[in-house]
């Protein structure tokens, strides 16, 4: 599984009603290319820190599931935010890391994710309901199978795919139309 | 609360500060009812203020990027932050002001203690302390620095000019600004 099967798997196996913050680089702008929607916000810069905004939304807003798509550079640069995660444990946050051990959006150089179990921290620091998945049958599974968080996926990738992407620029428009999908009802919540 | 986080403010018993509990009438009259950041001693009382008010969602931050995001993630929700930290950690998060809050145009206002001036006496903070203000001029943001003016008009004019640009808003609160 690379980098687009992957984010296909997700993006196509989440709810209509769930929201998206994807992090800094190909994957950010991966789905903005090929899943731009109302429900996306993007983090184009300020690596790192899509879980946190991940993690303000779900406490926020706690009648949508927030689904982050991270990579594990990004995770690795911002790790004191599991720690927040498994410390206010949002049930409503499912936290997805593609994890291909480089900086894949500059020249691959490696990251420290072989030796950082990701997916062991998740669970000593609090989250409840941790999954690794190496194709996109086992991605699929785990989305599918997440109940109540706060959910981690770590999801294996290979290198390689598509880097001629379009890139996010309108962010002031993205926020505005993200706001407006915030405020529509979440469909089959009592409390709307 | 619970009993173990009541600790944390045991410094603070019966010390009260007169601004600070003024300053927080003005973030609830401008709706504030989230809160990020990582503490600071000088900005103790306005901590103790947001972790004591049931209107509003406090989150400590482990870093004051973390924080950025955590209040980002809530102004999307319809919440109103502010956001708390040493001039020190402003630096830590500059590229997330200017890369994340300045393009997606976010009004969220942050209370920045200001060591590093007059009469410090710790060195480590001699050199953000003069570039403070300068930081946040070349980022073109909205600033003031509290100097014994009235803390009412102050801030109320900072929050109106915040929601007339849209961009992150700072007041600047050197030590002993509570008496």
């Amino acid at each position: 599984m690379n980098r687009q099967e992957a984010i296909e798997v997700i993006m196509t196996t989440i709810d209509a009603q769930d929201v998206v913050v994807s992090t800094t680089g190909l994957i950010s702008r991966e789905i903005f290319e090929k899943f731009d929607s109302e429900r996306n916000i993007y983090v184009p810069g300020s690596m790192g820190l899509a879980s946190s905004i991940g993690l303000g939304l779900a406490m926020a807003q706690q009648t949508k599931r927030v689904v982050v798509i991270d990579g594990d550079a990004s995770l690795l640069m911002n790790l004191g935010s599991i720690v927040t995660i498994g410390n206010r444990r949002p049930t409503n946050l499912l936290h997805v890391v593609l994890d291909n051990g480089v900086y894949a959006s500059c020249s691959e150089e490696r990251s420290m994710s072989k030796t950082a179990k990701l997916e062991v921290l998740a669970g000593e620091v609090g989250y409840q309901y941790v999954r690794t998945a190496d194709g996109q049958g086992g991605l699929k599974r785990a989305i599918i199978e997440f109940r109540r968080g706060p959910g981690f996926i770590l999801a294996k990738i290979e290198l390689g795919g598509r880097r001629d992407f379009r890139r996010p620029l309108e962010l002031a428009a993205i926020k505005d139309r993200f706001m407006l999908f915030m405020k529509q009802p979440t469909k089959g919540d009592p409390s709307s | 609360m619970n009993q173990s986080d009541k600790g944390v403010f045991n410094v603070l018993a019966g010390d009260r500060s007169e601004k600070a509990d003024l300053l927080h009438g003005i973030f609830r009259e401008f709706g504030v009812n989230f809160a990020s950041g990582v503490p600071c001693g000088v900005l103790r009382h306005i901590i103790k203020n947001f972790e004591d008010d049931a209107v509003v969602l406090h989150v400590i931050a482990n870093r004051e990027s973390e924080a950025v995001g955590l209040a980002t993630g809530a102004y999307f929700c319809g919440k109103i932050p502010a956001v708390y930290m040493q001039n020190s950690g402003l630096f830590s998060a500059s590229n997330d002001i200017a890369s994340l809050l300045i393009p997606y145009r976010m009004p969220i206002f942050f209370v920045v203690s200001y060591r590093g001036c007059e009469g410090e006496d710790a060195v480590q903070h001699l050199t953000t302390g003069r570039a403070t203000e300068r930081l946040l001029e070349s980022f073109g943001l909205p600033f003031e620095v509290f100097r014994n003016q009235n803390l009412r008009n102050l801030t109320r004019s900072l929050f109106e000019t915040m929601y007339k640009v849209e961009l992150p808003t700072f007041l600047l609160l050197k030590r002993g600004w509570h008496r």
